[in-house]
């Protein structure tokens, strides 16, 4: 399973890996638990806080396959652990992957080939590093300051009428829209993803597949099985551009806006 | 009074807790490059990792400044903490805050949000490490066959349709007159510069979300 006699994947490396993503793992369990009591005291339920568990762990699942897919096309050149480690901690899809690129790219080299010298690991390994630890440092320093700001401001507007309540709102709806735009038409760096049919046909059909579970839930009063919808219409909306590729003619389903 | 002074030392002790977990994350982060340097005596040439620094670092540390005021607030203390040390924000640890808080009828200033906020992306960390660590661990071989796979494809190729789609689904549906400006102004931003950093479009689709649901706001077109 892993190369030992490669450096890529020697027991430095996984060791390395055992030690961060333990890290990661340690440090979800003490703020979980701090969350949960502090829950607790203010009278929140335990139902209420276990929903929250099992309905976050669910909605991970899918796109936790998708980073697990970046680890693995990565994992062509740069071994299986060095991006496993990048991904499980502060790391991104789209920045590790652009990361390794450019370092390799200047070292004359592209993600198809793999690397070979310790030296050029070692490079990419810094560059991956030092690029992502900025946000990290950010929000050390400055994170306290952010909220405390914010909160003030939404207190104040508060004392008059709801408008932090909209502003709240609105932010997330802000956020989806960029999603949503960008899978109606939008344009991947690479090209593997741009906006067209299949894009806009897997949106839909996961707003579909989650508005009528959703209504179905409600109809039998099944008010638990919600906490499913979200990761079913994922996975549904998955399986119907797979479905559509197989089933549709190739001109149908490769159109996109951007040729 | 009690139960306002509780509150305060339940932040700050998130806010210390945070700054000292997060700095501890630092130092693991730079382990890495470090023990890989000393281990196998291959530290690399400057000018090369200066070189792809400068190519990425006005790109990412603008981004970094950017997510961090915009979801900092989002994501309440333990959240945000939590997210920037876990990482994958955009695509799944602030969803899944918002999907939480959403389902528990909770607002993202509240302390529930907060509470709620940390619990998810908690349990969300912990879940994509163990389905990245056993998939890496067991399915290796398959994965690489399930990469190649030309049927599958198509799944993960529009992963974040799907999920966004999904996620969408409850805001569209309970918010729609706020949501249709900030998607037509993502649809032409990307319309006019249709490589469009998400991150950045983001924090503009926000800000039209905002501006665009105080306007509706003030004509009592929402309430």
């Amino acid at each position: 399973m892993f190369d030992f006699q490669d450096f890529k994947e020697s027991p430095l490396m996984l060791t390395m890996a055992a030690v961060i993503i333990g890290f990661v793992v340690v440090e979800s369990i003490f703020f979980m638990t701090k969350a949960w009591k502090r829950g607790k005291e203010i009278g929140m339920t335990t139902e209420q806080l276990k929903n929250t568990v099992v309905s976050s762990a669910l909605f991970s699942v899918a796109p936790a396959i998708s980073i697990l897919a970046t680890v693995v096309v990565l994992a062509s050149s740069l071994g299986i652990v060095l991006p496993w480690i990048r991904l499980s901690v502060v790391g991104n899809l789209l920045y590790e992957t652009t990361a390794a690129e450019t370092m390799l790219d200047v070292l004359g080299s592209n993600i198809n080939t793999e690397v070979t010298e310790a030296s050029d690991f070692a490079a990419i390994a810094w560059v991956m590093t030092t690029g992502i630890c900025f946000g990290l440092l950010l929000v050390t320093f400055i994170g306290k300051f952010i909220i405390k700001k914010i909160s003030k401001a939404t207190a104040k507007s508060e004392k008059s009428s709801n408008i932090a309540d909209i502003i709240s709102a609105s932010a997330f709806i802000g956020i989806i829209s960029a999603f949503v735009a960008q899978s109606i038409n939008g344009k991947s760096s690479d090209g593997s993803s741009d906006a067209g049919f299949m894009s806009i046909m897997t949106l839909v059909s996961a707003i579909i597949i989650y508005l009528v579970f959703e209504t179905i839930c409600q109809k039998l009063k099944l008010k638990k099985l919600e906490l499913f919808a979200t990761p079913l219409s994922i996975f549904g909306a998955m399986a119907v551009a797979v479905l559509l590729n197989m089933w549709l003619p190739e001109t149908i389903t490769s159109f996109t806006w951007w040729g | 009074m009690a139960k306002l002074k509780k509150q305060k030392d339940y932040f700050d002790s998130v806010h210390i807790w945070g700054r000292v977990w997060s700095i501890g994350a630092l130092l693991v982060l730079f382990s890495l490059p470090v023990a890989i340097s000393l281990h196998y005596n291959a530290w690399p040439e400057a000018k090369f990792v200066f070189e792809a620094l400068l190519k990425l670092v006005p790109l990412y540390w603008v981004t970094s400044i950017i997510e961090v005021i915009t979801f900092t607030p989002m994501l309440g203390a333990g959240g945000a903490y939590l997210s920037f040390v876990t990482g994958n924000i955009t695509n799944l640890k602030l969803p899944c805050a918002l999907n939480a808080m959403e389902q528990a009828k909770v607002k993202a200033n509240s302390e529930e949000g907060e509470i709620i906020s940390t619990i998810a992306v908690g349990a969300s960390a912990i879940t994509t490490t163990l389905i990245i660590a056993v998939g890496v661990i067991l399915f290796s071989p398959v994965l690489d066959d399930l990469r190649n796979s030309e049927t599958l494809k198509p799944a993960f190729a529009y992963v974040s349709a799907a999920l966004f789609g999904a996620l969408g689904a409850s805001y569209l549906k309970k918010h729609w007159k706020i949501s249709i400006f900030p998607v037509l102004v993502g649809i032409i931003i990307l319309l006019i510069m249709p490589t469009f950093g998400v991150s950045t479009l983001l924090f503009v689709t926000i800000v039209a979300a905002v501006v665009g649901a105080l306007v509706l706001s003030k004509l009592k077109i929402v309430k």
